[in-house]
């Protein structure tokens, strides 16, 4: 998704290593995707999903 | 001791065979020190600048620049790297950004594998349609996908 918008920064995070962004984001589950520290889902999910929570979080009500 | 066995090393270059374009891995890590500063170690540092080393022995189409973070820290801010070790993917074909924190093992060595031809050929895997979706969006959008190496 990084590659076709150059406003999207796209991270992958193995959480062992950094326990303290597992703590701050409350991960019990992977893969857990969180978006703009505003939408968050957990699981792989179909892409026409992702790209709804991408919108959401993209929406100028979600800030 | 080698990461890739003989088998991987074989597969990736056939993987590696439709690359086109080049990609950058700029890699974020420690500089080996005899001394043990504590709360600053990095207990995968090492192991995944061999891994990267490895994988970028396998195609003339992949470069690995490695920073020290303490000593770099201006290029680290530049890509707003906070903790290592961590891998930005750039591209010609990346309009965004790509990037890795802690060593991609297990599961998440297919993902970087995958990303690394995404990158190479300046397209995503993705359908039209979502494409053209990305496209509109308008606001710095911050993705972090949390896993674990099994």
């Amino acid at each position: 998704m990084a590659i076709e918008n150059p406003r999207i920064v796209a991270d992958v995070v193995e959480v062992n290593e950094f326990p303290d962004l597992a703590q701050r984001y409350a991960i019990r589950g992977v893969p857990k995707t969180v978006i703009n520290e505003t939408v968050e889902f957990v699981g792989s999910i179909p892409e026409s999903q992702f790209v709804e929570h991408l919108q959401r979080a993209s929406s100028p009500s979600t800030s | 001791m080698a990461f890739l066995s003989h088998n991987d090393q074989n597969e990736i270059k056939r993987l590696f065979e439709q690359l086109s374009g080049d990609v950058r891995l700029i890699h974020f890590t420690q500089r080996e020190s005899p001394l043990f500063l504590p709360g600053q170690e990095c207990e995968t540092c090492k192991d995944t600048r061999l891994l990267l080393e490895e994988i970028v022995g396998l195609s003339d189409k992949i470069h690995l620049e490695a920073h020290d973070f303490v000593a770099e820290n201006e290029i680290a801010r530049e890509h707003a790297i906070d903790r290592i070790p961590a891998l930005v993917m750039t591209a010609d074909g990346v309009k965004g950004k790509v990037r890795y924190f802690g060593m991609p093992s297990g599961y998440e060595f297919s993902v970087l594998l995958g990303s690394l031809v995404d990158a190479s050929l300046g397209k995503s895997a993705l359908s039209e349609e979502t494409v053209k979706v990305l496209q509109g969006l308008d606001k710095d959008l911050h993705i972090q996908v949390f896993v674990t190496p099994t």
